[in-house]
């Protein structure tokens, strides 16, 4: 059993392409071997910023010999393309077989594969491993048309401790390899897999990306622990750092004191967005002076002269951060929607200071069915976007809504006008955090229903991979923001207040659409994205979904749809669940075929004069409490209730079935409980359409 | 080893002169970068081999700020290189740079970090990276791809060196004003200040405050209508030089804050055009 190395060395490849890579080239390399009938034990990617590494190991010395299927041309093909098969392939027409495709008759024959060394499909693979590689974004270099992420400079192959050889882009595969860039160049040789992470060890690089991580993660932490400090947790920031480094050292920096009266935020953007530096916090949870940074070598003054430098750019990007802190705050905050009117939101939506008139209006109608403040909200919308012609954010645009929150407390607004405006731009991520307070709840909505009315009625929608606008995301954030039980609006409803919000007679726009066809491609849109939520985030199965979404196509409101299904789940769990759906199905089975041989539907009208037996009396009684409460329930959105009053049908349904016939002789009695059965139907349908439950 | 500003660019112009640059002077018109210079924009298409280096001084109207920020300037120079082809050895060349004006790699924390570059008005893009000296930005490194819609073929590498940061993160200072110029002793000492604070300051008041808006839309006219006829007459420099007008006149009117969004890409999209015709215009003539 034999081991391939295989190595790409190339200038530094972006961070946030490298892990990507690793599994590209280890799926690649897989799929290529298998194709050659190369069985292996294991394979393992790796990567660093300067190479993408994959190892093969138990691989044999010989490929095994095989029968490999060939498809001719077509029988009837002229003669010479038959005769030219026949001589590439190395056979006689009788040797192949005639065999009939969905394409007409063809000829195929099996040739025999006879074996190969390792060694030498190796080196056929390889190239093709290179070339079939889809980088994010490549790139040419020098005079050749062959494209990699960056310029390929080096190429290690070793099978067997000897060179599997190959040459691609000029470049001819060798055993030997490069260390660190600057503290030990090399080159070096390797045999195996084994010695090539050790040397390169040696060489002060770390092959592993998740090591590298846990020891930028170690290295930071030492540094915090040692002052006390804490590491702000950023998951992301870990993530790129481990991509920019072969030789991750931890060096504790300090931020000079007098820029630490400004918001936490202005210091952590460019500390981290630019630089790549780890705020630490003290035992308060504030910001503390001392922050780590990640060097990417060791020197001989133990990183002092990268300390002063990283020092240096800090303070000048602080002075630059203080600079705009200060300006910004020399005007009103409301005097920056001025310069909103000359950004545009999108070429046939107008500015982005008319999409905040259309927010002012628009949220003021929202505030109104939900009984909030209105000069609150009006005030919060008038503000919502104003920040974004702050110089702050034209520098740092990750700090949208923060800075208009920190100007407006500053400024004397009301504290919930101050929070809605950064809120407003919340869940910030998918999964992110729902503003609590009312105002930002309202303005997060009204947002998210401005952009996606405007683009749907401009004709612009999500298609395949293609949503520049992220109109998926927004949907997204539209339905978490609605889940919220104590804000039920009829989507619908807020779609035309946001559609009405529009001066559409001042858009030219080609494409114009009308409200009656906006909403409901925008209702069906929202639904698709509301079931992926309930699957996802609520983990509700998709039958109880469609069962709910089954017979509630009238109900317009996301977090009563939510609520039902929940109540479903619950429903579903326990043993009186499945069984009333036996129960159901066995119902709705026997409406099925007897409405159908009768010709005519059963509506539950039920005479009770005509019930006979204590079973069917019993049910009938149960069903006349049940259908009204349940129906009460419902209209007060209380569905957990509704299902365990269902719930306690239970004994009655069981009973009837074990003890009634339905299809008796007796036409009327038979006709008045076959509309028994359609009363529980009807009953049970006022939660969920249960026949799309599976089970 | 010195590290005041004219030895730093010395040094340079030597280091290059010794991987075989054509040692150029600065483009005598105003240009924002040294990527706009006819020796690296119009060189760097067609197959023909080129390597050329030069100080090239950049006006960003939108950048001054009279003289009172440490970091940003309405001038500054950058030192612009361009090897086409990319020789493979491109990093290690410029790595020895560094040492050459006496940045030692073993001390610092160098650091090649994404950057993709694009100029929508030269309609041109590349991809590369911006080089950290302790988390500054050094220098950007780019591998040319197209330049005014055309495919580089082959593909040069240009690397610019910000020589104001560069030779502050040598001398360690803070502020580009306190920047040692000469490294002269006593009354021939001159800090970058004596030598471009009063420019900083005079431009600055003339970009933001003092340009005459109607005048300049003017201008830019007048300089489209020059560089579309002269591509008529198949005069590619004079042209270019018109279009490389054209676009310091519209950044005079972005600084100067009276285009509006709108406006402001239509006014790229017309200088792009210029570009793209010159480039054009030099692809055909088989200059590259």
């Amino acid at each position: 059993m034999a081991e391939w190395l295989l190595e790409i060395l190339s200038e530094e490849i972006p961070s946030r392409m490298q892990k990507g890579a690793q599994e590209q080239l280890k799926e690649l390399t897989k799929k290529h071997l298998e194709e050659k009938g190369l069985g292996f034990k294991t394979i393992n990617g790796f990567v660093t910023p300067r190479r993408l590494t994959v190892v093969v190991d138990g691989l044999p010395l010989q490929t095994p010999e095989r029968l490999e299927e060939k498809k001719g041309p077509r029988v009837d093909a002229p003669q010479v393309v038959i005769e030219g098969f026949l001589r590439t392939a190395g056979i006689r027409r009788d040797q192949c077989e005639d065999r009939e495709t969905p394409k007409g008759t063809f000829l195929f024959v099996m040739k025999k594969v006879p074996s190969q060394p390792t060694r030498e499909i190796l080196s056929q693979i390889a190239p093709s491993i290179l070339e079939q590689f889809r980088w994010p974004k490549s790139m040419r270099w020098g005079s050749s048309p062959t494209t990699w992420v960056r310029p390929i400079r080096g190429l290690l192959s070793v099978f067997e401790g000897e060179i599997a050889p190959f040459t691609y882009v000029g470049v001819e595969a060798s055993n030997h390899t490069y260390g660190h860039r600057f503290i030990a160049p090399g080159p070096f040789t390797v045999k195996n897999f084994k010695e090539y992470e050790q040397k390169l060890r040696d060489h002060f690089v770390i092959l592993n990306w998740e090591e590298r991580r846990s020891l930028i993660h170690q290295g930071i932490t030492q540094i915090a622990q040692k002052d006390h400090l804490a590491l702000l947790e950023d998951e992301s920031l870990l993530d790129e750092v481990a991509g920019l480094v072969e030789w991750p050292v931890a060096l504790k920096g300090t931020i000079d004191t007098h820029f630490m009266e400004l918001p936490l935020e202005v210091i952590t953007t460019p500390m981290r967005v630019h630089q790549r530096y780890f705020p630490l916090m003290d035992s308060e949870g504030k910001l503390s002076p001392t922050f780590g940074l990640i060097a990417n070598t060791e020197t001989k003054d133990h990183g002092k002269t990268i300390v002063i430098g990283n020092e240096r750019v800090l303070r000048a990007r602080l002075a630059d951060a203080q600079f705009f802190w200060e300006q910004d705050q020399k005007k009103p905050l409301a005097s920056f929607n001025e310069a909103l009117k000359t950004r545009l939101f999108h070429q046939h939506l107008g500015s982005l200071f008319d999409k905040v008139e259309r927010l002012v209006k628009s949220s003021a109608q929202l505030a109104k069915k939900v009984r909030a403040d209105p000069k609150i909200v009006g005030r919060a919308a008038l503000l919502s976007k104003a920040d974004l012609a702050s110089q702050m954010v034209g520098e740092f645009p990750e700090l949208q809504g923060i800075m208009g929150r920190y100007y407006a407390e500053n400024q004397g607004e009301a504290p919930e006008v101050a929070l809605a405006i950064e809120e407003h731009y919340w869940p910030k991520v998918s999964g992110g955090a729902i503003p609590e307070a009312i105002p930002s709840l309202i303005l997060a909505m009204a947002d998210r229903l401005d952009t996606l009315v405007g683009f749907f009625t401009i004709g612009i929608t999500p298609s395949g991979s293609k949503d520049p606008f992220a109109l998926r995301r927004a949907g997204l954030s539209l339905i978490a923001l609605s889940l919220n039980p104590h804000f039920s609006l009829s989507m619908i409803d807020l779609l035309e207040c946001a559609y009405d919000a529009y001066a559409w007679s001042e858009f030219t726009s080609p494409i114009l659409k009308n409200k009656e066809e906006v909403i409901p491609d925008l209702w069906q849109f929202l639904l698709e994205r509301f079931k992926f939520t309930l699957r996802d985030v609520q983990a509700s199965p998709y039958d109880h979904v469609d069962a709910v979404l089954g017979i509630a196509h009238e109900n317009f409101v996301f977090a009563d749809l939510a609520l039902r299904v929940k109540a479903l789940d619950q429903l579903m769990e326990k043993e009186d669940g499945e069984n009333l759906l036996v129960a159901y199905k066995r119902a709705s089975n026997i409406l099925k075929i007897e409405e159908e041989k009768d010709k005519s539907s059963y509506d539950g009208s039920v005479l009770e004069n005509l019930l006979t037996s204590p079973e069917e009396k019993n049910l009938f009684k149960d069903l006349q409490i049940k259908y009204p409460e349940i129906q009460t329930f419902i209209q007060k959105s209380n569905f957990i209730k509704a299902v365990q009053s269902l719930a306690e049908l239970r004994l009655s349904v069981d009973q009837f079935f074990d003890h009634v016939i339905v299809n008796i002789e007796d036409k009327k009695l038979r006709a008045n409980r076959l509309h028994l059965l359609a009363l529980l139907r009807k009953t049970m349908h006022q939660i969920a359409d249960f026949s799309k439950i599976e089970g | 080893m010195k590290t005041d500003f004219q030895t730093i660019i010395l040094k340079l112009q030597e280091y290059w002169s010794q991987q075989g640059c054509v040692i150029l002077q600065p483009y005598d018109a105003e240009v924002g970068a040294g990527t706009f210079h006819p020796a690296t924009t119009l060189k760097a298409l067609g197959p023909k081999p080129w390597r050329a280096a030069y100080v090239q001084p950049s006006r960003r109207p939108a950048d001054g700020r009279y003289g009172e920020n440490p970091n940003r300037l309405y001038r500054h120079h950058q030192y612009q290189v361009i090897l086409k082809p990319s020789p493979d050895n491109v990093q290690d060349i410029y790595l020895e740079s560094l040492k050459y004006i006496g940045l030692n790699p073993t001390l610092h924390d160098i650091r090649f970090v994404e950057d993709d570059w694009e100029s929508p008005t030269l309609g041109a893009s590349g991809l590369g990276w911006e080089v950290w000296g302790d988390g500054q930005e050094i220098t950007q490194f780019t591998y040319f791809q197209q330049v005014g819609g055309f495919a580089c073929d082959p593909v040069p590498v240009e690397l610019t060196y910000g020589l104001e940061r560069l030779v502050m993160l040598l001398q360690g200072i803070e502020n580009v004003y306190d920047l040692d110029w000469n490294g002269a002793k006593g009354e021939a000492h001159m800090t970058y200040g004596d030598v471009a604070l009063q420019m900083e300051k005079e431009f600055s008041a003339f970009s933001f405050e003092h340009v005459d808006a109607p005048m300049i839309f003017r201008h830019f006219e007048d300089a489209e209508a020059m560089s579309n006829q002269l591509v008529k007459s198949k005069l590619v420099l004079p042209a270019y030089e018109y279009c490389l007008k054209a676009s310091h006149l519209f950044n005079l009117l972005d600084a100067r804050g009276v285009l509006s969004v709108t406006e402001r890409v239509n006014y790229i999209g017309r200088v792009r055009t210029l570009a793209r015709q010159c480039c054009e215009l030099w692809m055909e003539s088989n200059h590259g």
